[in-house]
């Protein structure tokens, strides 16, 4: 048999693989804000955390500091973070997965402790953590998205079939009394990290909004600067909160070419470039963090309200951040495509096979394996 | 740094600084990926499953893992046979089984149908070095260079140089490489370690190559091609015991004959007989039956076994000629030359403490 390595697909470690990121105030209980942390993709039953892995929850305080076409943030230098680490497993779970031992480290350095797959979680005062496997919240049809790129044609038919119905995922959630916890709000920027643990912790991935490295960065063939480059790992490495200059032209190349793509798919601009050449979204996109007002009510659509408020020059009305249940992929082409201005793009996936629920842990429960449920 | 500088290294193998996930983790991860990706519904997604299921034959030593990737490949092409990637599965496959001259159809294929990626270069690579084209194979490397990470760069060479018996380039190559690794995932360097403890034991230098690996067992306790070989080590290190105390259950539970034969040739080897003729059929049998399905693929191992334990220089003859049929490597032609000696000599000892250790190293892969 061959000894030679199997490619480094096959070889990274999937528990370091962020899938989603949300952010939300409670529908529960008021004054709190939920943060959701989702690791491991289409994950089989035998899954848990990696030992070696520390996820990251970052948030930082943040100001609208320009509202029209140069709307922009401006995130505060001063940042709470909450740190979950995951033992190697010892035992089962009353289902018969591995049981694991976890703690996060709050930002006043308080350690809660808790058990993976655990509904009820840790708790320690104004803040509530739970980890473990649940049911996929997102869904897409992968292939007609691929299928759109390829074609230069938006391929969604009116029933989709989506890639990820039944899979599940590592979530780790968190609920928080936000006026206690962190200071300053009510706006607040959200990025979640996966890092190599150690005495000086290296950075795997970074999250922040939805669909950025995939849909509005992978695709290279449409930038004409940089085809040939891959740069969702450079893009990874970066800090959210501090870009540096020497990266960032190509980030914004890669950005503006691809959102000019899906600009044209309906055969019109909606979206026309500044005088600078830049799309109207690349600035507020490259600011890849999730912007949040924990001050409003919860609302089930509301992601990037708030930026489009700014784009709009009026003050925002709904929390931004980032619910469960919406539907992204409907939302983000409707945006991309159209700006609003013509009719909703579908893409014939219109939820999970599991809704989420609006009480803690939210996300729900997890899927049988596939032998199980057939 | 210079080779000797290297050699004077008072830790070695150095351990990378990175924390690693656990390795029993890693084992219920590569699982869980598995488990999920049952059902795929993309091309890419299928060609992640192969490339999983070729990873855990390689680390678990299951065969039926490897002939399942080939169903999967051979469907693969079939259901998706404009897709480069397809090709690219199958030929990944297709190597596993030492069909190299398909493989390399197959990456030709993949090329035609959109232009070879780092990937594909670096596959192609491997497969020229699997087949001693070892110049091309350097060179098919450095083509690939400037595109991949630094340690899947330094990684592949140690492997190269390791296959090559170049040990100072190897071990440099190797510190190298854990020096640059970046990720959490401990089977890229358990890989490494396994094959730089397989160079050591070709020159001889048992006690480094029990060094590596346990390593690499250090790193993922269920390596079992791992636990195989530094059981063969401890063998020959004079402590036999714990050696078949290691390879009992690897012996056991494995489809790969492997265990089973190094179990028979160390009892045989301690004078228990009885217990030996039984792994020693069974390993017989299996070798049969997997030489007739793949004989490519089994045919060195097979010809080793038949050399040894198995005691019959006719089948190993055989066998050593068809494996420099398939590739014209130094230990395929070492191999041959040893079932030429054997046959010579009428038979082989039933013990078959004739071939030493350094001959067996010399010809396992």
């Amino acid at each position: 048999m061959s000894d030679h390595f199997s490619g480094p697909r096959a070889l990274s470690d999937p528990a370091a693989d962020i899938t989603d990121v949300y952010a939300f105030p409670a529908p529960d209980t008021p004054d709190h804000l939920v943060l959701v942390l989702d690791v491991f993709g289409k994950s089989g039953p035998s899954a848990v955390f990696s030992d070696a892995v520390v996820y990251r929850f970052r948030i930082r305080p943040v100001e609208i500091a320009a509202m029209g076409p140069d709307a922009t943030f401006a995130p505060s230098q001063t940042e709470f973070t909450f740190d979950c680490t995951f033992d190697v497993p010892n035992g089962r779970t009353d289902t018969g997965r591995p049981l694991q031992r976890g703690r996060c480290l709050t930002p006043d350095k308080r350690t809660i402790s808790f058990r993976t797959d655990d509904e009820n979680g840790g708790a320690d005062g104004s803040v509530r953590v739970f980890a473990g496997q649940r049911s996929e919240p997102f869904f897409l049809d992968v292939r007609m998205i691929e299928k759109t790129a390829t074609t230069g044609k938006l391929s969604f038919k009116p029933k989709g079939s989506d890639t990820l119905y039944g899979t599940n995922i590592l979530a780790i959630v968190l609920k928080l009394e936000w006026r206690k916890v962190l200071g300053g709000g009510p706006l607040f920027a959200i990025v979640c990290e996966t890092l190599a643990a150690g005495k000086r912790p290296v950075r795997i991935e970074r999250v922040g909004r939805p669909e950025i490295k995939n849909v509005t960065l992978s695709w290279k063939q449409f930038d004409q600067v940089n085809k040939n480059l891959e740069i969702r790992d450079l893009y990874n490495s970066e800090d959210a909160f501090d870009l540096k200059p020497d990266y960032f032209d190509v980030y914004r190349a890669r950005m503006n070419a691809n959102l000019a793509f899906h600009d044209q798919l309906d055969g019109k601009v909606d979206w026309p470039f500044d005088r600078h050449g830049n799309h109207p979204l690349t600035k507020l996109l490259l600011a890849d963090f999730l912007v949040v007002d924990a001050s409003k009510p919860f609302a089930e659509t509301s992601y990037f309200e708030i930026e489009r408020s700014m784009l709009e020059n009026r003050r925002h009305g709904t929390p931004g951040g980032r619910w469960l249940n919406q539907d992204f992929m409907d939302f983000i082409y409707t945006l991309y495509v159209n700006g609003g201005n013509g009719p909703p793009v579908n893409d014939g996936v219109d939820g999970p096979i599991a809704w989420s629920s609006k009480t803690f842990p939210y996300l729900a429960p997890r899927n049988p394996p596939k032998a199980e449920a057939a | 740094m210079t080779p000797s500088e290297i050699s004077a290294s008072a830790v070695w193998p150095a351990f990378s600084p990175p924390r690693l996930t656990d390795g029993t983790i890693a084992l219920l991860n590569l699982q869980a990926q598995i488990d999920g990706l049952e059902g795929h519904s993309t091309c890419a997604e299928a060609a992640t499953l192969i490339d999983l299921l070729i990873l855990r034959g390689l680390i678990l030593g299951r065969i039926s893992d490897y002939e399942r990737a080939a169903q999967l490949a051979d469907r693969l092409v079939h259901d998706a046979v404009t897709d480069a990637a397809a090709y690219m599965a199958r030929a990944r496959v297709r190597a596993v089984f030492h069909r190299f001259s398909e493989a390399l159809d197959d990456l030709d294929h993949a090329d035609r149908i959109s232009l070879q990626d780092t990937a594909a270069k670096h596959e192609r690579a491997a497969i020229l070095q699997a087949l001693g084209r070892y110049d091309e194979a350097l060179a098919a490397y450095e083509d690939a260079a400037d595109r991949g990470g630094q340690f899947e760069q330094v990684g592949t060479l140690a492997g190269f140089w390791a296959d090559r018996g170049e040990t100072d380039s190897a071990q440099r190559a190797y510190l190298e490489s854990l020096r640059s690794y970046r990720g959490v995932s401990p089977f890229p360097l358990a890989l490494l370690d396994f094959q730089l403890g397989t160079m050591w034991m070709r020159h001889d230098r048992l006690d480094r190559a029990r060094t590596c690996f346990e390593a690499a067992i250090g790193r993922v306790p269920g390596f079992a091609a791992a636990q195989g070989h530094l059981a063969e080590v401890e063998a020959e290190l004079g402590d036999p015991e714990t050696a078949i105390t290691r390879l009992y259950p690897l012996a056991a539970a494995s489809d790969d004959p492997d265990y089973a034969a190094q179990l028979a040739r160390i009892l045989g080897e301690m004078g228990r007989n009885d217990e030996a003729s039984g792994w020693c059929r069974l390993a017989g049998d299996r070798y049969d039956a997997l030489t007739t399905d793949y004989p490519e693929a089994f045919a060195d191992h097979a010809a080793e076994f038949w050399l040894s334990a198995g005691n019959d220089p006719e089948k190993a003859l055989r066998l050593a000629r068809l494996n420099i049929r398939v590739r014209r490597t130094p230990r395929a032609y070492d191999l041959l030359a040893q079932a030429l000696d054997a046959k010579a000599a009428g038979a082989a000892s039933a013990r078959c403490s004739g071939v030493q250790l350094t001959h067996r190293a010399a010809i396992r892969s």
